[in-house]
């Protein structure tokens, strides 16, 4: 009560320093919530490309431009390693790319159950059902959450994807990465709606079930899965296969420079932050010298000076931390909210960043406070008694 | 025994290399338990200075002459740490100033409760000593106030009874008159008297107030950092 007394006593600076602050923990939050975002969407590719190869065609340059030819499919199952070889068929959702900032929907076609037991990566129904092989040849289709949501399907009510009419059977438990804006149909169908995609030179030379967008290689366990990479692609002409260390590689070093922002704004909102908080309790404490000077003289310790100061340093901190956290998670919902609509979902705010960023700006403010605290604890009493 | 014995007290203030100030010279003090003493003497005399040191919130120098000697209740305190001779203040000593110096933002009682706080004495128990405190001086029902809300007397009053909450031995009063018309003056002087003789509260005024050492039982006179009487005080009752 006291000490809030001592803040609203000099309510300007004070509500300056804790602005100061929020607007660094405002950054903070809601930087911290896209890298959450990314870094799970990153976290999903990484699990999902553990332990299995990808094959696709290398002439269109690298992720399924041009289609591989089915055919190839018996060959690298062939090949000394391969646990089991599934075709897929993946294209994106809308014939016109709607140009927003996070993932394209996706449609994913192949036959349930050919990986034999072997994906890690297990996915779960919400509601309704996941997809049987013996859903082969019909139209039905399983949503990813995310897009569920956004497109309003609904298990049991048929849905258009591309012009074609599926029914609904299954909706998928959010997994926070690529199956979320993805939907599932059976091989047969997405092959047909691939074969109408593809450039009419390819269409002319082979049929629908000739055509695959890529392969997903299970290696048997123990198998160099790099040296099983390199014999795939001796194996079948222009092809290009991704390990799971690949991706990791690949997606770490972008990763890498998000974090490092992240870091950077944190660093930046330490430094203002803490800079200002040491300001203005620098100045409270130039205020209350004879204050401090009455409390000295009447027997209160320097500890307990000390203490009282960095308190209230904390509280500035606190507060701040608390309005930061209450504005980025405003920012974040408000955000979320409007990019549901167009599938771009771009923030995760969990439980951890909230307590860290609030954690973090209470010792900013504490610390900031040590060295405001430790020159009003060695004031001269009489001295500061004296002062007018 | 003495409460207070101090020998050899010297104190040379360095403001600046050529402002070399020589508070006290070499100053002998003696006082017993039970004794209300003035120490008075022109501006710059050295009796706040002497003050200071006596209430130990300065420390006497060391250098310069023979050893210094403050002994308080029987215990030599010249080579005490800062939070040793805190405590002492704390628990054994209390302190009014010429100018009140309460804390703005606190109400009378929880100025009160804070010297209480310090000596020991936390949360509710502190809270009933400060309002025992603030009846002893009249200001019974004026705890909730704060300092701008009262009276530069009543404001000394409060002082006073943040400086008797802990039960001191030793109350130390830096001009405790001197910003206060002489009816104020009077009700505080005659408060401090009561206090000395009802509770047996050793008091050391500082003052340059004829009236306010005719009232105590001796003056000591000091002159360019040095006694230059201690005779008894005239016109004692």
């Amino acid at each position: 009560m006291r000490l809030l007394r001592n803040l609203a006593r000099r309510k300007l600076r004070t509500a300056l320093t804790i602005a100061g602050i929020t607007i660094g923990i405002w950054a903070l939050v809601v930087f911290s919530s896209m890298a959450n975002k990314i870094n799970s969407l990153v976290e999903g590719g990484s699990q999902y490309f553990e332990n299995k190869i990808l094959v696709t065609d290398a002439s269109g340059g690298g992720f399924a431009a041009l289609p591989v030819e089915a055919e190839e499919v018996g060959r690298i199952a062939g090949l000394d390693g391969v646990a089991a070889a599934v075709p897929q068929v993946s294209f994106f959702a809308d014939e016109e790319f709607s140009g927003g900032f996070g993932q394209p929907d996706q449609v994913e076609g192949s036959v349930a159950g050919a990986d034999g037991g072997r994906e890690t990566f297990v996915l779960r129904p919400v509601q309704g059902r996941l997809l049987t092989p013996e859903d082969e040849g019909a139209d039905v289709a399983v949503f990813g959450s995310d897009v569920a949501r956004e497109r309003g399907a609904v298990v049991g009510q048929p849905f258009d994807v591309r012009g074609r009419r599926f029914q609904v059977v299954g909706i998928l438990e959010p997994t926070l990465t690529a199956p979320d804006a993805t939907i599932y149909l059976p091989l047969r169908a997405a092959q047909e709606m691939f074969y109408e995609q593809v450039p009419p030179i390819v269409r002319d030379n082979t049929t629908p079930d000739g055509l695959v967008s890529q392969v997903v290689i299970y290696p048997t366990p123990g198998t160099d899965i790099a040296a099983l990479a390199d014999r795939i692609e001796a194996t079948v002409e222009n092809s290009a296969t991704l390990t799971g260390e690949e991706f990791d590689d690949l997606i770490g070093s972008s990763v890498a420079i998000f974090n490092a922002i992240i870091i950077g704004v944190a660093l930046i909102s330490l430094v203002v932050g803490g800079l200002s908080v040491i300001n203005t309790m620098a100045m409270s404490v130039a205020e209350r010298t004879r204050e401090i000077g009455i409390k000295r003289a009447i027997g209160g310790s320097r500890r307990r000076i000390i203490r009282e100061l960095m308190v209230e340093a904390g509280v500035i901190g606190f507060i701040g931390g608390l309005l930061g956290l209450a504005l980025g998670a405003i920012v974040v919902f408000l955000a979320n909210e409007a990019g549901r609509t167009s599938g771009t979902v771009l923030f995760d705010l969990t439980p951890g960043t909230a307590l860290f960023a609030v954690g973090f700006s209470t010792v900013l403010g504490v610390l900031a406070g040590v060295l405001p605290a430790w020159n009003a604890a060695r004031l001269d009493p009489v001295a500061a008694l004296r002062y007018e | 025994m003495a409460l207070l014995e101090a020998r050899n007290l010297r104190k040379i203030y360095r403001l600046s290399k050529r402002n070399v100030v020589e508070a006290l010279r070499g100053v002998d003090v003696r006082v017993e338990e039970g004794e209300m003493v003035a120490i008075m003497g022109p501006s710059g005399s050295g009796k706040s200075t002497l003050m200071h040191i006596l209430g130990l919130l300065h420390a006497p120098d060391r250098d310069g002459g023979p050893e210094p000697e403050l002994v308080v209740e029987g215990r030599d305190t010249t080579r005490l740490s800062d939070s040793e001779r805190t405590r002492i203040r704390a628990t054994r000593m209390g302190f009014v100033f010429q100018s009140f110096n309460l804390v703005p933002t606190l109400s009378a009682e929880e100025n009160v409760a804070l010297a209480a706080d310090y000596a020991g004495m936390q949360g509710s128990r502190g809270r009933a000593v400060a309002r025992e405190s603030l009846e002893l001086v009249g200001l019974g029902d004026r705890g909730g106030h704060r300092p701008s809300e009262l009276s530069g007397g009543e404001q000394q009053r409060v002082a006073i009874a943040r400086a008797l909450v802990n039960r001191p031995t030793l109350v130390f009063a830096d001009e405790p008159t001197g910003n206060l018309d002489s009816a104020r003056a009077g009700e505080v002087l005659a408060l401090l008297r009561r206090f000395n003789r009802e509770r047996g509260q050793t008091f050391l005024l500082v003052t340059h107030d004829a009236e306010v050492g005719a009232v105590c039982d001796r003056i000591i006179r000091m002159r360019d950092g040095r006694i230059v009487d201690g005779e008894p005080a005239l016109g004692v009752a």
